[in-house]
């Protein structure tokens, strides 16, 4: 059973069994993956794809437009950064898009290799143990990671989040958007706790 | 890159630009993001203290944008760049 990150001394400390570590992992690969700049194909594996290729533009949809990709996630993950200015928006992001997405992929390559090394500052047991460089690079992680799965959660305003429990009510049983949601709120609430323990 | 606070070199480009028209950066409001967590990026890259980012971040929460750093382009595209890498939906444009 998972315990929520906490403060000890210079370490943040959570509890996350073979399971939940393998969740964990699998989500903080498949976004950095997504965000690595070369695309991967489509998998076969249908709750793999669903998370990391989904969103392409579906056929017949108009083409991408210079102020930005045309996957709403990725639209999400790197947005638009001038929305008065399509030639400044344009710009940026041809100068930042590639550091943004090696950033981001080094920082979530960081957070798996936390939550696989053995020792001091990585697993023992059950327990996850980060010092403070491998915390601050988690906590982004699995921004990104609860970005991309609520992309394709449909949850793009307030309200849509408010309607999410009611669509998943309505969901059949093995319906994949209901293990996106789920891992959606574990995602949330591990990351909840380490912001906490990062501000404590 | 890293994601660390920058507020060093940030200190010497406003500076040497002072007389630039004045650009802001905004965040947007979004479901994902958290509230502790947009807290923690305004207090860790910006350096605000915790009462300043956490009326920030119930202003983005509230009104649905804020604008969080003023000055000259460069900075503002800067800042923007840096909270992208922290996944806020960060925009900058001439102030008005």
């Amino acid at each position: 059973m998972a315990k929520a990150f906490k403060r000890r001394g210079d370490r943040f400390v959570a509890r996350l069994d073979d399971v939940e570590r393998e969740v964990v992992v699998g989500l903080l690969q498949q976004t950095h993956d997504f965000l690595a700049p070369a695309h991967r194909d489509p998998t076969g594996d249908p709750f793999d794809d669903l998370v990391a290729t989904m969103g392409m533009r579906p056929q017949g949809d108009p083409a991408p437009t210079p102020q930005g990709p045309f996957d709403p996630a990725l639209e999400r993950l790197l947005p638009i950064a001038n929305r008065e200015d399509p030639a400044m928006a344009s710009e940026f992001r041809r100068l930042t898009e590639h550091g943004l997405r090696e950033r981001k992929t080094a920082n979530l390559a960081t957070a798996i290799a936390a939550l696989a090394a053995d020792g001091d500052r990585g697993r023992d047991g059950d327990k996850v143990r980060l010092d403070h460089e491998q915390a601050q690079a988690m906590v982004v992680a699995l921004t990104d990671v609860r970005l991309l799965l609520g992309e394709r959660l449909g949850l793009r305003t307030d309200d849509d989040a408010d309607a999410l429990q009611d669509r998943l009510e309505a969901a059949s049983e093995d319906d994949p958007q209901r293990y996106l949601a789920a891992y959606y709120d574990f995602m949330t609430w591990l990351q909840e706790s380490l912001t906490q323990a990062l501000m404590s | 890159m890293s994601i660390a606070p920058a507020e060093l070199a940030r200190a010497e480009i406003a500076e040497d630009t002072s007389l630039d028209p004045p650009w802001i950066t905004l965040v947007w409001n979004d479901p994902v993001n958290l509230m502790s967590y947009v807290t923690y990026v305004f207090q860790t890259y910006f350096g605000y203290p915790r009462e300043k980012a956490e009326k920030l971040m119930l202003d983005v929460h509230q009104k649905g944008r804020a604008v969080v750093s003023n000055g000259p382009r460069e900075t503002m595209e800067r800042d923007t760049e840096a909270l992208q890498g922290y996944g806020l939906w960060a925009t900058f444009q001439k102030d008005e």
